[in-house]
């Protein structure tokens, strides 16, 4: 089956330059995504995973490889077309109160790209169309909501708010960088509800960005998950395979990490214990695999010096970037 | 009819009047008593004083104000719970018109409230408006003493020169003439070139601000230079060497050289808070959402700025209040009375400095300076207010 | 380790504790009338959301509320090792001092905002010690095996600068030095939010094993229910202000009895538990200065009836574990539904 994929990452680098000393950001990342589909990007801090997002909705440019959109380069493009990539692909923001410009209401938000790109010929349109996002986004009674600043909206009001504005462009797909994490916990689902609902209704494909796996396996639990770590993907496959069966190391160590809201189980589970407390930084990426120096399954020679390349294994449903585990189909514990 | 030539004349007060009748009318139509009368006053006020110039601009004003109080009870389609298809989104001119009114009143209502809410900010308002009428609307009702009167030697003293006394309030000057006659009429010119002066440099330090800032790579790197280079250079030694060579008489010429020669600094200030709100997410937002960069720039950055602007505004009308002032009475601009720094010029020269009986002369224009520029400065402290967005409460 | 529930091993006894403050529109309250008792060596976590008042208890017991707040009623009852008996409210600024740190310390979030960024670590344990009579030399000893303890590079780290160490790493490190004069009692609000899972992860794991060691009580606040699940004996739901159920964590978990305790359990997704059907709480948390009559969630609450929305409801205990001695309280009147509803989602 092969349809073409929404948006291609091909070995895509990022380098961010700081003293004189380039940092690489993103290393050989390559990800295809479809029309309508879910992808996850989980990983902790300094993956990657924002790096990458912004680059999927085109805030930044990779400093190496390619970006293909519908299958076309998009160096390629013409300037037009490129103009209409940048408005399909859109990002929501994990701060809601910093993502809406807080000297306007809700209905200029809204109005600004509504009457820059022509979507409404009158002014009552604009204002029908306004109804229509903010009932869609459940901002109900809109009235309540449209005359008013973001500094009178709750946490959860303002995110809904900033998917209304997502919307009013049509995206085909929208990137959600941590987009429920300073929301309450209560009102979470609500959102990534209501983010399930907009994509089936508008058909939009969402990568979603998270450090929280629990999230993360609820919101993806029909898509995929990636897991990234110090600028590359690790892990990647459909969620209930790398939730139940996590293959690489370090997906292995995050999953046995996470706490769980069940005391029993989460008492009984027992953390990995990785060969070092230390967490290297980007400055200094370990050479080859760059998980080794705390990867309890290290294999000296190997993981230190190649640089493991992401593969499907032969009974396994997910693709895993680990060279033991390439070789021996299994992982044994070392030293 | 139309402008300045009215000011204070009956035929101003009768244009006054007839634009009063507006917010009167409708006061009394909306049941608003309070903002009917007190938009009849304000009317007859700016009638008198501008003409239709003053008149009609506060027809607007006051009507706005008016509406906005009455149009709570307006119905908006956004406040019924009706389904999409049961509400009727069309607007007929005349409710549009209703909205935009209420609108304005809204915001000229919450920004007043705003003004009086900081004490010392409203006082040094207060302080402003009070300089400004005085030497605007003073020389209309005060003549002006040009000549020297030497009737009013006293018998046995030396000079013109007297002190406070009831018949002149601010004393005699060292021609005779009424120091307060020379207050009223000599504020005006060098109020109105600081505030041009400021304006200058504030506009143009926002234009290229913001730009060097948002645009960064080559053009921030080339407008960071000029600006680099003009602070290199000392102002108002600058300013002395030119004046040997080039006469000063046009104050919009002397506006425009402080201006040209102080809009360095200001910008800079407005380059850092321009780059830091450009890593704003809802900056970064509105490139996603292709709105464009005059957007960004306008309806994004600059409202966000606005106090920061107003306060600096303010300071730079200060700097160059000292500086114009610094010039005459050095003397490197051409002396013409009626003008304070003139008087102070003349003090100096003169040899009142030592002199008691000419403390009118002298103190009257320092101490109205120096008011003037406390005024400014407390003023600083309500435009945070005014300009506040979490301040405005929104409908 | 068991918990002795006997009344002589009450390490803080908190009554009708109310906290408010005065904003522009009216009086906020941030908290009314909690009441509860920390045992030795208990872990006892409050849970909820913004706007439950957790974090101005926090700042409550240990008087660091800002200027514009004050204790409107209750007593904080501290109980020495030796038996004496302290109302921590009433306390004179010379007794604060030597009551914080020695008998009762904290870890607060966001480590690099609480910690001097011109003083070492060093320079801190130097600071407490001469503020409480300690000798310098033991209380470096003290400190290095402590940072030892939390699996840091004791040398290293003590003379550093905050900014020099890891978010992570400044956390232990914050915590080996709460424990320095062993205090009975270490409050911790928020310690490993904003930190990687990995990090969080030996933290928590560092904690136990000092709280094993040392035996301390610990109140813990915090909006994660995982975290919560997995050091507490005792929870305690927080909503508006009041404290709403408070039980054994087993119990809490899966007996629920108020109506938000099971809202949240609802919310909350579960790693372990494949694909999940959940649900949110629709609305917002209530106006603090203008609440609700009767239960204050009443308006967002699946289960509410009539009298929900006319009384607000008082804490009672609805059961005692024979074991642990422990209670388990509810504010709640339709807590027998909630149970039930529990029973059938957890199938």
């Amino acid at each position: 089956m092969t349809t073409t994929p929404l948006l291609e990452l091909k070995n895509v680098y990022r380098t961010f330059e700081k003293d004189r000393q380039p940092i690489p950001v993103l290393q050989d990342v390559s990800l295809a995504i479809q029309p309508n589909e879910i992808l996850c990007l989980v990983g902790e801090s300094g993956c990657g995973k924002t790096t990458t997002g912004k680059i999927i909705a085109g805030l930044q440019t990779p400093s190496q490889g390619q970006m293909l959109v519908n299958g076309k380069p998009l160096s390629e493009l013409s300037h037009h077309e490129q103009k209409d990539f940048r408005r399909a692909f859109q990002i929501v923001h994990q701060d809601p109160f910093a993502s809406l410009n807080p000297a306007h209401t809700v209905e200029q938000i809204l109005s600004f790209p509504l009457l820059r790109h022509g979507m409404v010929a009158s002014r009552p349109m604009l204002r029908r169309r306004i109804w229509e996002l903010l009932t869609q986004v459940d901002l109900t009674p809109p009235g309540d909501i449209v005359n008013k600043y973001p500094h009178q909206l709750s946490g959860g009001q303002r995110q809904r708010v900033v998917i209304a504005r997502a919307l009013t462009v049509q995206p085909k797909l929208i990137v959600a960088d941590e987009a429920v994490s300073m929301v309450d916990v209560s009102i979470r689902i609500g959102i990534l509800k209501m983010l399930h609902r907009l994509r089936e209704q508008f058909g939009m494909a969402i990568v979603f960005i998270t450090h929280d796996l629990a999230i993360a396996k609820y919101f993806a639990w029909q898509g995929r998950i990636a897991v990234m770590y110090l600028g590359r993907i690790v892990e990647i496959g459909r969620t209930p395979d790398v939730i139940a069966n996590p293959q690489h190391p370090y997906t292995r160590a995050l999953l046995a990490a996470v706490p769980e809201a069940d005391p029993d189980i989460t008492r009984r589970k027992r953390p990995m214990k990785l060969r070092s407390e230390d967490i290297p930084s980007l400055m200094s990426v370990p050479s080859g695999c760059a998980f080794h120096p705390r990867c309890p399954f290290f294999m000296e020679g190997v993981c230190d010096h190649d640089v493991p390349q992401l593969a499907t294994l032969s009974d396994g449903a997910q693709s895993v970037a680990c060279i033991p585990l390439a070789q021996d189909g299994k992982l044994t514990l070392y030293g | 009819m139309i402008g300045l030539s009215t000011v204070a004349s009956t035929e101003g007060l009768i244009i006054g009047i007839l634009c009063g009748l507006v917010p009167l009318l409708a006061g009394i139509y909306y049941r608003q008593w309070q903002a009917g009368i007190g938009g009849f006053i304000a009317c007859v006020m700016s009638g008198f004083a501008c003409g239709f110039l003053g008149g009609i601009p506060m027809i607007l004003l006051t009507y706005a104000v008016l509406i906005s109080k009455v149009y709570v009870n307006r119905q908006d389609p956004f406040t019924s719970l009706a389904s999409l298809d049961e509400v009727n989104f069309e607007e007929t001119q005349n409710e549009l018109f209703m909205r935009r009114m209420a609108n304005l009143g809204n915001t000229i209502r919450s920004g007043t409230s705003a003004l009086i809410r900081n004490k010392a900010g409203f006082l040094g308002f207060l302080g402003i408006m009070f300089f400004v009428i005085v030497t605007v609307f003073g020389p209309l009702f005060i003549e002006y003493e040009g000549t020297a009167r030497l009737d009013r030697r006293q018998p046995g003293a030396r000079s013109l020169l007297a002190p406070p006394s009831y018949e002149h309030p601010l004393g005699l000057d060292w021609q005779g003439r009424d120091v307060l006659s020379h207050m009223v009429h000599g504020g005006q010119k060098l109020i109105v070139t600081s505030i041009l002066a400021g304006l200058f440099a504030t506009v143009i330090a926002v234009v290229v601000g913001s730009l060097a800032a948002l645009l960064g790579g080559i053009v921030d790197q080339i407008f960071s230079a000029i600006a680099n280079f003009i602070l290199t250079v000392p102002t108002f030694r600058l300013l002395l060497v030119l004046a040997t060579i080039v006469k000063f008489d046009s104050n919009l010429a002397l506006a425009l050289l402080f201006g040209v020669l102080n809009w360095p600094t200001l910008m800079r200030a407005i380059r850092a808070q321009v780059l830091s709100l450009r890593e704003r997410d809802y900056v970064e937002v509105a490139f996603a959402l292709d709105l464009g960069l005059w957007h960004v720039i306008t309806r994004e950055v600059l409202p966000n700025m606005i106090s920061y602007i107003a306060v600096n505004f303010i300071f730079t009308i200060r700097v160059a209040m000292y500086s114009i002032v610094g010039l005459v009475f050095l003397g490197l601009v051409p002396l013409q009375e009626p003008d304070w720094g003139v008087m102070i010029f003349l003090g100096r020269q003169q040899g009142v400095l030592f002199n008691p009986t000419a403390s009118g002369m002298l103190l009257s224009p320092i101490v109205a300076i120096a008011l003037f520029q406390l005024s400014l400065v407390m003023f600083t402290r309500s435009l945070e207010e005014v300009f506040n967005p979490r301040l405005r409460s929104g409908l | 380790m068991s918990i002795k529930r006997i009344p002589s091993n009450v390490v803080l006894s908190v009554r009708d504790l109310s906290v408010s403050y005065l904003a522009r529109r009216g009086r906020v309250r941030a908290v009314s009338n909690v009441s509860f008792d920390l045992y030795a060596g208990e872990t006892l976590a409050f849970i909820g959301e913004s706007g439950s008042g957790k974090s101005t208890l926090n700042l409550a017991l240990i008087r660091t509320l800002p200027k514009a707040a004050q204790i409107d009623s209750g007593s904080v009852v501290y109980t020495r090792l030796d038996g004496t008996k302290m109302d921590i409210l009433q306390l004179g600024k010379n007794h604060m001092q030597r009551y914080l740190w020695a008998e009762c310390s904290m870890v607060f979030q966001g480590a690099l905002n609480s910690l001097n960024p011109v003083l070492r670590i060093s320079d801190m344990v130097y600071e407490t010690a001469q503020a409480h009579n300690m000798e310098r030399k033991e209380a470096e000893k003290q400190a290095m095996e402590l940072l030892e303890k939390v699996r840091l590079d004791a040398r290293r780290v003590f003379r550093s600068y905050p900014h020099e160490l890891s978010g992570g790493m400044r956390q232990r490190a914050l915590l080996a030095i709460s424990l320095l004069l062993r205090p009975r009692i270490v409050i911790m609000d928020e310690p490993t939010t904003a930190v990687d899972i990995l990090t969080q992860r030996s933290i928590l794991e560092v904690l136990k094993e000092l709280r094993a060691e040392y035996n301390f009580s610990t109140i813990f606040i915090s909006h994660d229910l995982a975290v919560a699940a997995e050091i507490a004996d005792t929870i305690a739901t927080m909503y508006a202000g009041e404290v709403v159920e408070m039980g054994p964590v087993e119990d809490v978990f899966y007996r629920p009895r108020h109506a938000y305790t099971f809202s949240l359990l609802d919310a909350a997704p579960r790693l372990s538990a494949g694909e999940e059907e959940l649900h949110s709480i629709p609305g917002s948390p209530p106006d603090l200065i203008n609440l609700p009559n009767g239960c204050k969630f009443h308006e967002r609450c699946r289960f509410a009836t009539d009298i929900c929305s006319l009384k607000s409801p008082k804490l009672e205990i609805l059961s005692t574990d024979e074991d642990t001695q422990q209670d388990h309280a509810v504010a709640c009147y339709e807590h027998r539904r909630v149970l039930a509803t529990r029973r059938k989602v957890l199938g």
